[in-house]
């Protein structure tokens, strides 16, 4: 098949698969595990065949217009380093994540509305990634929202729904904030392509209009990423939502909702302003050191990890806002081990709570003498995460804060030392707890996970470990295209205008 | 490059061989170990001898040229007494995995040239020390997320320092970098950095992990990390600093100076009292830093010439002193000073290294300590010829220092080995009674019960060089060591000519003999030990430690050592109760209501409109 008829199949694929796992998944046993693991290993193939073919691509852009209309009339899907960056995380985590539900669902019920759902979360965030239509990008944000809404409710408890409660109504609010601007861009501009809505853009500036709408999205988008002061639903959602949603929540959801859509909206198409940057780079630090403070609090290993996601999320953000090439390097190669190391952590916490070790960190003691695997995995995730060397985390964090000093912000820089501390601080303590410590006579009965656990996590800990490897020159393509998009701001219109019109 | 590289490459797989070898195949990952241990030791011999090299990324200089050695030699050294003292511990090959990781990181961290390849080195160690604590067991992972808190925070600040550095010279090898200290940006940088170093040291005020660490970690660990290799480590890099990529203002000097003389009389304030002799060992591992930092506080040549060689004798009577203890524990099972006694005739070895070792640290002639002390003290001289009037108080601190380890180490050795033997005591508890009965079976009943070879032959070997570095200082340790480093040499105020003045001691020492067997011997008096003229009754000990009470309970200081012990000065403590109010008030202002929730949203949304449409 020609490569550029791959694009559509990243929202044909999981939406086809949601559609048969409903329909057939009650009736065939095995219909839904099957499906749910090809359509994932599906992606992932299609996403390597995809970032190939991208790289032999003049310009490095791929576009398909859907039903051979010509754009700003119809909807295109476009794929540039940005985008092919975002999805292969998505694939990548989501085929380790699905391989794990195998075993972990097993506890609940009903595993074909599970993957129907998981799918579902899968297509938006896809589309999400690809599309070149605003309003588009808000259909899909809004199907990947709502499917993500039930599966924190999946499990039913009243602790799940009243999580599940609380994102719906806070994610609704970003929604319609973000439904907003993109009426008022729309009233604007009188057009929904963004690289149309960037040139017209362009050349019709002079008022507050943009600003305003920069809010909204802000807002918005704050909202889905969870930056301070928008994140009171994050902790919540993550903590109570079954293990392998927790995640994709933490690891991708709130980055290609949150993270990708902000460096989309505000750097190609209303362009980064200074005052934009300096807004996000303050809610990032503010991020950092309060998130990293609240997860050093928690005694809820899952909400320990959720907390800990506000900060990362805020070191990202942070590298995005410096607006510097480095920066913005830092930024996505942050974004890549973070999705990696923080799905890895929650997994791991889901396997405690699948061998029967608890929720509480009070409540566990001595795990990693019934659980060599898990205690040795997460310790390689929380040793990446707070960016110990010579794992994964170290790298992308050195990186942000040199840039932060490269650019003169030697106070952000110290900021985002002293979250990093606090990150140590917060994973030494579910260390301590959790792994090491006298085995309680409760706990003798604990057991490893199933293999099928064990397989996804040991993949995502071996890239912990040697995810450094990622600045090697002859790999590092797979982030740098992704900044090059970014450092190229709204110029991305007429590069994608000149490719339509080809 | 490949001189280089090999060890390192060599140290990372064969790490990772140990690391794969089940635990039932014991001996094979002992064997291995020691013999990686050993190849890695001639591999740092050979790069002693192939240097000064440049290879780009890597280099080795005059500095670092016998930090390698010297590193491998400590890791052979405990690798082959851990052969023995890591009998009792199950998880053997993720230790000497560990062990061998931490060498060949440690030489990658000595010989590297650019900042990066240092800094993920550098990081690296501190998550080693972290897992080879965390090998004891439950009750020492309280400790080794303290340690590793410490550790890596102090490195994070040290990357900033870092990345200052590279800001204001746009290069990352730290060849091509010489700044002098002149403007805020490049003091920072300096003292940034020099956090890492003070941490990996033991500097107050970010000491608090060593005592707690020796008290609680293998005494083999111990020994490594916090005694030698990270005294090599950290001293080193602030070698570095100060020698090659600063140029220190009299008033960066002045404030190293303040740090290490505030360093050796706290530490060893806090040694005096220690009942716990890994404890104990573990201040003066503190205490001792401060010369250290004192010695290049003084900036001039004798004075950091002193430093450096203090770092080299340190490590040595320090692992010495800590695997002596080692050795103690391993025999008796306890490192509590009350519950022992009269050990020198059942561990003559040990009794013999520890002394060398103690009279070494204490600083007396002609051991090696003494030398370098006498460099640190002619450089505080020199700098007074410039004026000032802080030289004079370094100085005292200094001597007043030397006097109270001194003073602590009596206490130690007349705990340990001489006195009443351990046992004797009737007015204890029951369940000490019991223990203490355990202990004279174990060392009562013979009258000699050294440890096997594995452990004393690294103690004999540390204590033999004591003597050696001491004795022919000026032949070998500042011949090939330390004067090579500091390219234009030194000069001595007053020449201290070790081997004539060791020949009159020894003169001395035997005519003292002599007459002693000439006179009438057999008439000696054996008295009872003196109390102050009170009778000694039966189920009377003194184990020797209670002498020191008075210092904890006089006044001021009696003040100073409860709030000491209850981690008022610990940076560690104060900082982790102020966070974990602040996360208090952050979880109050969570209380699960979702208006609230919302309320935040939209002033944030306002705060943001403000921002903007100002």
């Amino acid at each position: 098949m020609a490569g550029i008829n791959i694009i559509p199949l990243f929202v044909v694929i999981p939406l086809g698969a949601a559609f048969l796992i409903s329909l057939f998944g009650k009736f065939i046993r095995r219909f839904a595990d099957i499906a749910a693991v090809v359509t994932s290993l599906s992606l992932l193939v299609c996403s390597f065949r995809v970032m190939m073919f991208l790289q032999n691509t003049p310009g490095k852009l791929l576009i398909y217009k859907i039903g051979g209309w010509q754009p700003p009339f119809g909807i295109c899907l476009v794929i540039d380093g940005l985008s092919m960056f975002i999805l292969f995380i998505i694939s990548l985590i989501g085929f380790f994540v699905t391989v794990y539900s195998l075993a972990y669902m097993e506890k609940y019920t009903d595993k074909s509305k599970f993957f129907t759902l998981f799918s579902l979360m899968i297509c938006g965030m896809n589309g999400a990634a690809i599309t070149g239509d605003l309003f588009n990008l808000f259909v899909f944000l809004e199907i990947a929202s709502i499917a993500s809404y039930a599966l924190v409710a999946f499990g039913t408890g009243h602790e799940e729904l009243e999580a599940s409660f609380k994102y719906a109504i806070m994610g609704s609010v970003a929604s319609c904030f973000i439904f907003m601007a993109i009426a008022f861009l729309y009233g604007f501009t009188s057009t929904l392509n963004m690289a149309d809505m960037a040139r017209t853009l362009s050349y019709k500036q002079g008022n507050s209009f943009v600003p305003f709408v920069g809010v909204l999205f802000l807002m918005g988008f704050g909202l889905k990423s969870a930056l301070i002061p928008f994140h009171a639903w994050l902790p919540d959602a993550h903590s109570s939502a079954p293990a392998p949603v927790s995640a994709m929540l933490s690891g991708v959801l709130i980055k290609a909702l949150g993270v990708y859509s902000l460096i989309r909206i505000f750097f190609n198409i209303l362009g980064a302003t200074q005052g934009f940057l300096s807004a996000l780079m303050f809610l990032s630090v503010v991020s950092i050191i309060i998130g990293g403070i609240l997860s050093l609090s928690q005694w809820n290993l899952k909400r320990l990890m959720a907390y800990s996601s506000i900060g990362q999320i805020g070191y990202i953000l942070l590298g995005i806002g410096l607006g510097t090439p480095l920066g913005i390097f830092g930024a996505l190669f942050h974004l890549l081990n973070h999705s990696v190391m923080k799905s890895l952590l929650f997994l791991t916490a889901g396997s405690i709570d699948y061998a029967g070790g608890g929720k509480d960190l009070r409540d566990m003691s001595g795990i990693s003498k019934s659980m060599p695997f898990t205690a040795k995995v997460n310790l390689i995730a929380s040793m990446a995460v707070s960016g110990i060397p010579p794992f994964s985390g170290f790298f992308s964090k050195l990186i942000i804060i040199v840039a932060c000093i490269q650019k003169g912000y030697l106070g952000y820089g110290v900021c985002a030392v002293v979250g990093s501390i606090l990150t140590l601080s917060a994973f030494m303590k579910v260390q301590k707890f959790a792994f090491f410590g006298e085995r309680k006579d409760g706990a003798k009965n604990i057991k490893e996970a199933p293999w099928l656990m064990r397989f996804s996590m040991a993949f995502l800990a071996l890239f912990c470990v040697i995810g450094g490897l990622m600045l090697l020159p002859s790999i590092r393509f797979f982030i740098s295209d992704a900044v090059q998009v970014v450092v190229k701001g709204t110029s991305y219109s007429s590069i994608i205008l000149e490719a339509i019109s080809k | 490059m490949k001189i280089l590289l090999e060890p390192i490459l060599v140290s990372i797989v064969a790490g990772l061989f140990i690391f794969a070898i089940p635990n039932k195949f014991r001996k094979l990952a002992e064997i291995f170990s020691l013999f990686t241990a050993l190849y890695l030791f001639v591999a740092g011999i050979k790069i002693f001898f192939a240097s000064p090299l440049n290879a780009g990324y890597l280099y080795v200089d005059n500095l670092s040229r016998f930090i390698v050695p010297g590193i491998g030699f400590f890791g052979f050294l405990i690798t082959l007494y851990s052969l023995k003292s890591m009998s009792g511990y199950k998880s053997v090959s993720s230790y000497y995995a560990y062990i061998i990781w931490t060498i060949g990181v440690s030489i990658l961290a000595a010989v590297s040239n650019n900042i990066i390849i240092f800094l993920v080195s550098w990081g690296f160690l501190g998550f080693l020390l972290y897992a080879l604590i965390n090998m004891k067991g439950p009750e020492a992972n309280a400790i080794s997320k303290k340690t590793f808190i410490i550790i890596a925070g102090s490195d994070a600040f040290m990357i900033i320092g870092f990345s200052m550095l590279w800001m204001i010279t746009g290069y990352l090898n730290l060849t091509d970098i010489k700044i002098p200290i002149d403007s805020n940006l490049s003091f920072w940088s300096f003292f940034l950095i020099a956090i890492g170093a003070f941490a990996k040291a033991g500097v107050m005020p970010f000491h608090t992990w060593i005592p707690e660490t020796a008290s609680q970690a293998p005494v083999s660990v111990t020994a490594f990390l916090p005694a030698s290799l990270d005294k090599l480590l950290g001293i080193y890099l602030l070698m570095r600093l100060v020698l090659n990529i600063f140029v220190l203002n009299t008033f960066s000097y002045s404030i190293l100076m303040v740090i290490g003389s505030i360093t050796i009389i706290a530490a060893v304030m806090m040694a005096l009292i220690q009942h716990d002799f890994k404890k104990l060992l573990g201040y003066h591992a503190v205490s001792q830093v401060g010369y250290m930092v004192l010695g290049i506080g003084t900036g001039n040549p004798i004075g950091i010439a002193g430093g450096l060689f203090h770092m080299l004798n340190h490590a040595i009577y320090k692992c010495c002193l800590f695997l002596s203890g080692g050795n103690v524990e391993y025999k008796t099972k306890t490192a509590e000073l009350d519950n022992l006694g009269g050990l020198s005739k059942i561990m003559p070895l040990t009794f013999f290294t520890t002394v060398v070792a103690a009279c070494a640290i204490s600083g007396i002639p002609p051991f090696n300590g003494f030398f370098s002390k006498w460099m640190i003290y002619q450089g505080l001289v020199e700098n007074g010829k410039s004026g000032g009037i802080l030289w004079v108080f370094c100085l005292a601190a200094a001597m007043f220092g030397s006097g109270l380890t001194l003073a602590s180490f009596i206490k130690l050795i007349h705990a340990i080995f001489l006195g009443q033997e351990a046992g004797h005591r009737s007015s204890l508890a029951p369940e000490c009674k019991i223990r203490c009965a355990r202990d004279r079976q174990v060392i009562g009943n013979r009258s000699r019960d050294e440890v096997s070879w594995q452990m004393w032959v690294p103690v004999i070997t540390l204590a033999i060089l004591c003597i050696v570095f001491g004795v022919f200082a000026y032949q070998i340790p500042l011949k090939f060591f330390i004067g090579p480093v500091l390219g234009a040499g030194f000069e001595f105020i007053g020449k201290w000519q070790s081997l004539k003045a060791t020949l009159f001691l020894f003169a001395g020492l035997v005519i003292g003999l002599i007459i002693y067997l000439l006179g009438n011997f057999k008439s000696v008096r054996v008295s009872d030990s003196y109390i102050g003229g009170e009778p000694l009754e039966k189920d009377m000990r003194l184990s020797g430690t209670e002498f020191y009470n008075t210092v904890k309970e006089y006044g001021v200081l009696g003040f100073i050592y409860k709030k000491a012990e209850a981690g008022f000065f610990d940076l560690y403590e104060q900082v982790k109760k102020m966070v974990l109010g602040l996360g208090g008030f952050f979880q109050y202002l969570h209380n699960g209501i979702l208006p609230t929730y919302l309320v935040w949203t939209l002033l944030g949304m306002m705060g943001l409109f403000l921002f903007f449409m100002r």
